[in-house]
Parts: C-alpha cells; sequence; structure tokens
C-alpha cells in the first residue's frame, strides 16, 4: 500500500506485513487492467477528469509552478512512497513499466514489452529498450545491471525500500538480513535483458510490482559510493532518465540546486531523454515547484492565478467548494482516490458477534460519513472493499455491491439495525450488554466528525461508548495496529493499492494469517478460515479476469461476513490556474502528471 | 453635614472610614468598605454581572437550551449542511447557525459555558489551594524548607505545559494512565492547568508571608504561645485574603484560556462534549465557507475572559484602594 498523507503509517506497516502477499503462477502476461467504466460511472460529471483529458495536442513549452504546503518525503526513487513524492519521481524516472494517467494498465516503460513469466511462474523475464539514457553527468546508456542495482539496492539497510519485503522476497538469493547485496535470483544475460529467478511461484506479483519506482534504474558505478553513506545520500545527486531531471551541477549535485529541503524543488528537461523511447509527451520545460505556506491559502493563490497548480495529498474543502462554485473549469476530480472503512474488531468485544456487526453496519449513516467529507463531489458510498480502479471491481458488485439489507441503505435503517440485534439476543432491538465500545479515531478533518457521527450511531444502538481521539500517526501505531490494545472501533481507517490488483486491497487487511502484534493492518483481525483458505487458492489464480472474480468472491465474503464497513470510495480533487491545462492520474491518488501536463 | 474627620485621611485610604450619621460617626466593616468601593467601578459591575449571568447559563443549559427551542448539543441532523457538506448559516431556527454535523452552534456555545466556568472556577480553586499551603511553608518556614519549595516551583514553572497536556494525551488518551486514574476529559485538563498555574500563586504568597512574619501581630501571637500552623492559617492567612482573592480572579480567564488552547490542539475536551475551545479548532478549517462556527464561541470566549479579568482590576482596585491611586 502506498502512502498518502493521512495513511502513511499504515504503508509503513504495510512494509512490514506483506511477506505473506501473494503467490503466482505462470502466465504469459501481468497486466493489469483498468475498470474504466466503473471509474467513470464514479466521476464527478461537470468537471474535468484524469479519465477525459486528452492526452495528446498539449504546448510545447513554458514554465508550471506547483505550490504545495509540505515538503517532499523522498525523492529517491528506491524509497519514494507518497503520493506527493511519486509526481516528481514518476517525471525524472522511468521504472520498467508505468501508467498513463488515465489507465491503471501497466504500460512497458523501459521494457520492451510484457514481462514473461514462465517456469511455472518462477521466472520473470524482462526486455529493456535501447536507447534509454542517463542524465548527466552520467550520461551512459541504461542496462539491465542498473536495473538489477536498482533493485539489490532496496535492501541496502541504508536505502531501505518500504515495499521490496512485500512484493520482491520470493527472488532467490536475496539476503533476509536485508544487507543490500547482489541478488543470486537476478540475471542479466545481456545489456537489455533481465531475469527474476523466484522461490516460489510468484511470478505474477512480480510482475505486477514491476511498475513501482524501484525498479527505475540507477547506476551503479555513479551511486554506490552516495548508497555508501549512512543513510545513503543517493537522492542529493541523483540522475534521471524520465523526459525531466531535478536541476544539477556539472557534478551531479542536485541538494541546493535543484531541490532545496523546505523550500523549493526545480525540474528542468533533461537533455539525454530520447522520446522515441518513451510515450510521454512532456510538453513542459521547467517544472518550479515551491514548499511551503498554507494549503487554504494556497488553494485560493492556485485558483487566481495562471500558469500555476496546487499538489497536495489532499486540497483543502474549502477551496474544492470554492472551485466547484466559481472555478469550475479549473478542478480536476479523479476516482482513484483508495477507500475508507471502519475497522470493526471481529475477535474482542461486542462486535465478534457478526449480527452485531450486521446491526452496526445497518445503522450506519454511511451517507453522513461521506457528507462530512465533502459529500458526492470528493466520496462515494462505497458498498464493498474492492476500489472503483482496481480490477475486481464490477464484479465485485460495482457501485451497488452485494445485495445484502444491512448494505442496501446508506442513510443507515435503524429497523434492520435492530432485526440483527434481535438475533444477537438482544430482545429489545438495542444493545443492553455491558461490553465498553472504545473507538479510537484520528484528529483533523474529516475524521474528528466521522468519530462523532460512528459514536452517535453507536449510542442509538444501545452500545456504551468512550470515544478516544489522538494524532493519526498515533492512532495507527499506538492503537489500532495492536491488537494488543483491543480497540473496538477505529473509524479513521483507510487504503490504497501499490497497483490495481484486487490481492493488494483484500489481502493484507483481511486475511488471518497477516496480523502481527504490531503494525498489524488487518484492523478488524478477521480471520475467518473460509475466508483465508478462498485467498490462499485466489493468490493463485492466473489472468485479469479469473484474479478479478475470484477476489471479487472473497469480497462478497468479507461483506457477508461484515468484516469492517465500508464507507468511502474516495475521489480526489486536484486545482489548477486559469492558463493550465493539467492532466491528473487515476493511478496516483489523482495526483498531477507532469508529463502530461501543458499551458494553454 | 460632615464632622471634617474623614476628610482627614487620606483619600481612598484603607486604615480607616467612617460613616456619616448626621453628626454620628459609624465605623465602616472592611466588607462595606469593598462592596462600597466596587459599586463606584461599573465596568467591575457589569463584568461581575455578565459573570452571574454565564453561571446560571451554565447551572441551567438544559432549561435554556429548551426554553429557546433548539436542539440538543448533540443532536447531529446533516440535513443541514449543503451538498459539499458545508454548514448552513444563522437563522431563526438556528440563531448561531450550525456546524459540520449539523449540530446548533448556540446550544453548544450554552452547554460549553459549562466547561469554561467548571475548569476556570474549579482549576483555579485547586491551583490557589496548592498555591496558598506550599507559599505560606516555605515563606514561614524559611531556610531549607523555603529552599526546597522554592525550586520545586522552579522545576514546575519551567514545565512546558503545552507539551505536557499533548503528552499526556496521547499516552493517556485511550486507556488512562496511573492504572486508570488520569483519564483523558475535564479531569485531566483541570489536573494539567493546577500543574501549570499554582507555583504562580504559591510565589505570591511566599513573598507576602516572608514580610508578614516580622510583623507585630505575628510577634504577639507567638508570645502568647500559639502554634506555627495557628499563626499560619488563623493569623498571616486572613490578611491574604485580598491579594490571594485579587489574584485567582485574574487566574480564572488564565484558565478558560489554557483549557481553550488545550481543547484547540486537540489534548482538551474532546468532542461531541461542547468546549469553546474544541469548536474553534473544528471551525478553523472552515472558516472561510462558516465564519458563524468560529466566531460565536470567539465572542462568548473574548467576553467571558474580559469580564473575569476586568473583575479582577475592579477587585484589586476595591481591596487594595492604595493601588488603584
Amino acid at each position: 500500500m502506498r502512502s498518502i498523507r493521512t495513511l502513511a503509517a499504515v504503508a509503513l506497516a504495510a512494509g512490514l506485513a506483506l511477506a505473506l502477499a501473494a503467490c503466482g503462477s505462470s502466465s504469459s502476461t501481468s497486466s493489469t487492467s483498468t475498470t474504466a467504466s466503473a471509474s467513470s460511472a464514479l466521476s464527478s460529471s461537470g468537471y474535468k477528469s484524469p479519465l477525459t483529458e486528452p492526452l495528446t495536442g498539449g504546448k510545447r513549452g513554458g514554465s508550471l509552478q506547483v505550490l504545495q504546503e509540505i515538503d517532499f518525503e523522498h525523492l529517491d526513487p528506491g524509497i519514494a512512497y507518497f503520493s506527493v513524492d511519486y509526481a516528481v519521481v514518476f517525471a525524472t524516472q522511468r521504472p520498467l513499466y508505468s501508467q498513463k494517467p488515465n489507465s491503471s494498465e501497466a504500460t512497458p516503460d523501459m521494457a520492451e514489452g510484457p514481462p514473461e513469466i514462465s517456469n511455472g511462474g518462477k521466472t520473470v523475464t524482462v526486455h529493456i529498450k535501447q536507447g534509454i539514457r542517463f542524465s548527466p553527468p552520467v550520461n551512459r546508456e541504461v542496462t539491465s545491471e542498473d536495473v538489477a542495482y536498482a533493485i539489490e539496492r532496496g535492501t541496502n539497510p541504508d536505502v531501505a525500500n518500504p515495499y521490496i519485503a512485500s512484493y520482491f522476497k520470493a527472488i532467490e538469493g536475496e539476503p533476509t538480513d536485508m544487507t543490500g547485496a547482489p541478488m543470486k535470483g537476478i540475471e542479466t544475460p545481456n545489456k537489455h535483458e533481465i531475469v527474476f529467478h523466484l522461490t516460489e511461484p510468484k511470478g505474477q506479483l512480480v510482475a505486477d510490482a514491476l511498475v513501482l519506482p524501484l525498479t527505475a534504474a540507477v547506476p551503479n558505478e555513479y551511486a554506490e559510493k552516495f548508497d555508501k553513506n549512512k543513510p545513503s545520500d543517493y537522492a542529493n545527486y541523483e540522475v534521471a532518465t524520465g523526459p525531466y531531471m531535478l536541476k544539477n551541477n556539472s557534478e551531479g549535485k542536485v541538494l541546493g540546486i535543484g531541490y532545496i529541503p523546505g523550500k523549493s524543488a526545480t525540474l528542468v528537461r533533461n537533455p539525454n531523454w530520447n522520446p522515441k523511447t518513451d510515450y510521454r509527451p512532456a510538453y513542459l520545460n521547467e517544472i518550479d515547484v515551491k514548499i511551503g505556506g498554507t494549503s487554504s491559502v494556497i488553494g485560493r493563490q492556485v485558483l487566481e492565478g495562471s500558469n500555476v497548480v496546487q499538489n497536495e495529498s489532499s486540497v483543502a474543502q474549502p477551496n474544492i467548494r470554492l472551485a466547484a462554485e466559481k472555478f469550475k473549469s479549473q478542478l480536476e476530480i479523479s476516482p482513484g482516490g483508495g477507500d475508507h472503512y471502519i475497522g470493526v474488531n471481529n475477535k474482542v468485544g461486542p462486535f465478534k458477534n457478526i449480527d452485531l456487526r450486521k446491526a452496526f453496519w445497518a445503522g450506519l449513516n454511511r451517507t453522513a460519513l461521506d457528507k462530512v467529507k465533502g459529500g458526492t463531489l470528493v466520496t462515494n458510498v462505497a458498498t464493498h472493499f474492492i476500489y472503483p480502479t482496481i480490477n475486481g471491481f464490477e464484479q465485485a458488485g460495482g457501485l451497488t455491491g452485494l445485495k445484502v439489507d444491512y448494505n442496501e441503505h446508506p442513510e443507515g435503517d435503524t429497523a434492520v439495525a435492530e432485526k440483527y440485534i434481535k438475533l444477537a439476543g438482544y430482545p429489545t432491538g438495542k444493545y443492553t450488554g455491558h461490553e465498553l465500545t472504545t473507538i479510537v479515531a484520528s484528529t483533523g478533518d474529516p475524521f474528528e466528525e466521522q468519530a462523532e457521527i460512528v459514536q452517535q450511531t453507536l449510542k442509538n444502538l444501545g452500545f456504551p461508548v468512550k470515544l478516544t481521539l489522538v494524532e493519526t500517526s498515533t492512532m495507527y501505531a499506538k492503537y489500532c495496529n495492536v491488537p494488543k490494545e483491543e480497540i473496538t472501533v477505529c473509524p479513521s481507517v483507510g487504503w490504497i493499492a501499490d497497483f490495481p490488483d484486487p490481492q493488494t486491497v483484500l489481502n493484507i487487511t483481511f486475511n488471518g494469517t497477516t496480523i502481527v502484534p504490531t503494525g498489524n493492518v488487518n484492523w478488524g483481525q478477521t480471520n475467518v478460515p473460509k475466508i483465508n483458505k478462498a485467498m490462499a487458492a485466489a493468490e493463485n489464480v492466473v489472468g485479469n479476469e479469473a484474479r478479478a472474480n475470484a477476489w471479487a468472491k472473497i469480497d462478497d465474503e468479507l461483506v457477508e461476513d461484515a468484516a469492517a464497513i465500508p464507507f468511502d470510495w474516495d475521489k480526489q480533487a486536484n486545482i489548477e490556474g486559469s492558463d493550465v491545462n493539467g492532466v491528473g492520474d487515476i493511478w496516483n491518488v489523482g495526483e498531477w502528471d507532469y508529463s502530461y501536463t501543458s499551458l494553454k | 453635614m460632615s464632622t471634617g474627620a474623614a476628610e482627614l485621611l487620606p483619600s481612598g485610604g484603607d486604615a480607616l472610614e467612617f460613616l456619616d450619621l448626621g453628626g454620628d460617626v459609624v465605623a465602616r466593616s472592611p466588607l462595606q468598605l469593598f462592596w462600597r468601593r466596587l459599586r463606584q467601578d461599573r465596568v467591575a459591575l457589569v463584568s461581575l454581572g455578565f459573570i452571574v449571568f454565564l453561571i446560571v447559563i451554565a447551572l441551567a443549559a438544559p432549561l435554556v437550551v429548551s426554553v429557546l427551542g433548539l436542539p440538543g448539543p448533540d443532536v447531529q441532523n446533516l440535513n443541514l449542511t449543503d451538498s459539499f457538506g458545508s454548514p448552513l448559516g444563522p437563522s431563526s431556527a438556528h440563531p448561531f447557525g450550525v456546524d459540520s454535523l449539523g449540530e446548533d452552534v448556540m446550544s453548544r456555545v450554552i452547554y460549553g459555558t459549562r466547561v469554561s466556568l467548571e475548569v476556570g472556577v474549579i482549576g483555579t480553586a485547586i491551583s490557589t489551594m496548592i498555591g496558598v499551603i506550599v507559599g505560606m511553608c516555605a515563606g514561614f518556614y524559611r531556610g531549607w524548607v523555603d529552599t526546597l519549595l522554592s525550586r520545586f516551583m522552579d522545576i514546575v514553572l519551567s514545565i512546558p505545559i503545552l507539551l505536557l497536556g499533548i503528552g499526556l494525551g496521547a499516552a493517556c488518551g485511550v486507556h488512562g494512565c496511573v492504572k486508570g486514574l488520569v483519564q483523558p476529559g475535564l479531569g485531566s485538563i483541570i489536573f494539567i492547568i493546577c500543574i501549570a498555574t499554582w507555583p504562580y500563586i504559591g510565589r505570591i504568597v511566599r513573598g507576602l508571608v516572608l514580610s508578614m512574619r516580622e510583623r507585630e501581630f505575628v510577634e504577639a501571637s507567638r508570645a502568647l504561645g500559639a502554634s506555627n500552623l495557628r499563626i499560619m492559617f488563623r493569623e498571616i492567612l486572613p490578611n491574604l485574603a485580598a491579594p490571594i482573592i485579587v489574584y485567582s480572579s485574574l487566574l480564572i480567564p488564565t484558565n478558560i484560556l489554557l483549557e481553550a488552547a488545550l481543547s484547540f490542539l486537540g489534548v482538551g475536551i474532546r468532542p461531541p462534549t461542547a468546549s469553546w475551545g474544541n469548536m474553534i479548532a473544528q471551525a478553523a478549517p472552515i472558516f472561510n465557507t462558516a465564519w458563524w462556527f468560529m466566531v460565536f464561541p470567539g465572542i462568548a470566549l473574548l467576553l467571558t475572559v474580559l469580564a473575569f479579568n476586568l473583575l479582577g482590576d475592579g477587585l484589586q482596585d476595591a481591596l487594595n484602594p492604595r493601588n488603584a491611586q
């Protein structure tokens, strides 16, 4: 799971916990399909959408100004794991595969074509294009050894890639102590071919994960000396393979030139970029990122400005409203913002009773939860767990989801709630037990309001409730991610997949075998043998359609089990100045794609 | 008709004043003198009236809300927000508008009065009590007791109280601390406020006691064989009443503001309990579109703090007229 700011702690946890991720199997393709039709249904009509923005025909040249409140976390492609970082990383680096703005389908980037999965899913072969060159001062052509080094350095503790253990652990010879040593399972038969030998038939998962920026080439002879520092400071000298590069001096130094922490970043054209090897148009000449200020003030500056965009993990709600009312053409809504659901403890407390979970689901006004976040412009009422833009969304019921009575009324249905409370053994239709329901939620807008709605719902159903609000990272690290804390309800949790395979949405969050003492992201501690077994089987399913169907069935089972209560499929709002043809994406939480954005 | 005796005294002197009863001269009690002076300070009187009004509002909050026809402070109604989730502004049904959950702001401001007064009064009472006891002990016994207690007060004063509040809020937020004794909410806010403010009173009392213990009436009491405790609490303490009252009255608004600050930072009173501080915090992100959500609790906070401060000044003038001059 990739980090958007509010989910950052989960991202770290995911990296630790997904050792039990997926098993692949033999297949000739690994590309994941977009669910464009679903996404279209979810886009907000009347506003710009990445799904409808033209990807060609933009005006060449010009300088774009980007304003963002927060600084980057990591610009090193081997470490970056935050949507705001990705906006720069994917403009400057080329992984083996990447995604076009309007699609979550993996498109060959440095790769010549789709990955070849063979040997019963235990070998993945990728051919690399010729003519791709590093930016100055390296200047030479990219080879397969550069990709191998890029992945191997991810296990260097001074690089510490956050997701390598989740998706690349099956590579043969990966040192378990994460020392950064060369991996036996990565073979480079020639300069333009890389082969991954796996210990398990997880070829599909490894192939799907090649869209991650860890696979962007890093020149060994140049980066090695920086990677020996503790921690690696390669980011301060990094070279590019994409259409843009962080401005640097003749020695390649970026720090203080192309990136001044807390102040600015400057992207200029990479003189060694060959458009014939790339599908990106790269219209702009320069991108100047200004860091700092307040999101709400920045938003107004952008809406009233010309060649400027705002890049944030989330735009301030009043500015979204302002844009929607007065600057409609400057507002873009992307459907790919992940999802939020209410983590309900299945193991201890009142909600170990499935009927009480269903009662909670039925009684909850999910529309209200979404409304305090900004309403239908930036949310869709979630009815199940696989969210739009993820393969399997339609198969899992699309917008309406599984037809069960507790899922049919998003505004909440007290009668249905009381029915299930009675089934749980409380004849009055109100919970009359004495088990305290502890709610731990995140501070800040809209989590506090959502927590209050949840609290009121539970009170109305008769549950004794204690609500505590803590800072987001505390909520995850100290309470919701720690099973022994026995928190009953975590209403502020959310998830975003690293790539659009349904397994990345459901496995770690609902598979009983993934429960760990700390950093646990199976928040409800769902551990249903039947579901675990189904997941184990689905991991080995081959082909997008088959995988979509298999995981959609699991999604249905999770709804039937009321394992958690989904309430929001996020849509991301982006705002731009009047002279910008901004193009966001549907796969990076809707952030702007600088390689497609142009000026009018 | 004046006999002229009173005119001979310094104007507003605190030693003696006399009632002119047509030739008979009657001494006024200290309380009468205090009230006479306070009455002349109209600003202080208005402030006192406002505070009494607040106390009535706080005590009768459910009744007031009911009489005004307002919904309860925790009644959510998302129908009172627009399609963007922004709350609707003031109307006849909701004179102060509603918040993001459609809760009535006026109702919450009224209930918020309770929290502010509870924190202000109870917090001040406890910190005053602690401050007086510690300050008296330090000033009366002097020597190592003074050194020990004074340094302890210095240490406590050096604690960054907002950071302490944030830390306690994070550490004790869910299960409480000290085996559940310290729980989040009003109690822990008062606890934090007491920690933060008692040394101020303590230092003032210590200084006063240091000078007072050398006075003749203390010597006389000691000569008559009075115990230390008796001297402290029966002889010295009554003479400290005026400064203690004045400083306490000025401490109340400080404590109210501290509660608001802690609630604003998210470690004080937490929703759904209404507090002016947490209302202002919740309103901050949407101020552009829902000014009423911040303005009304802000005005309530401002007026309350102002009233306590002005009353404190008035009390100081009335109890210590020499300073007023």
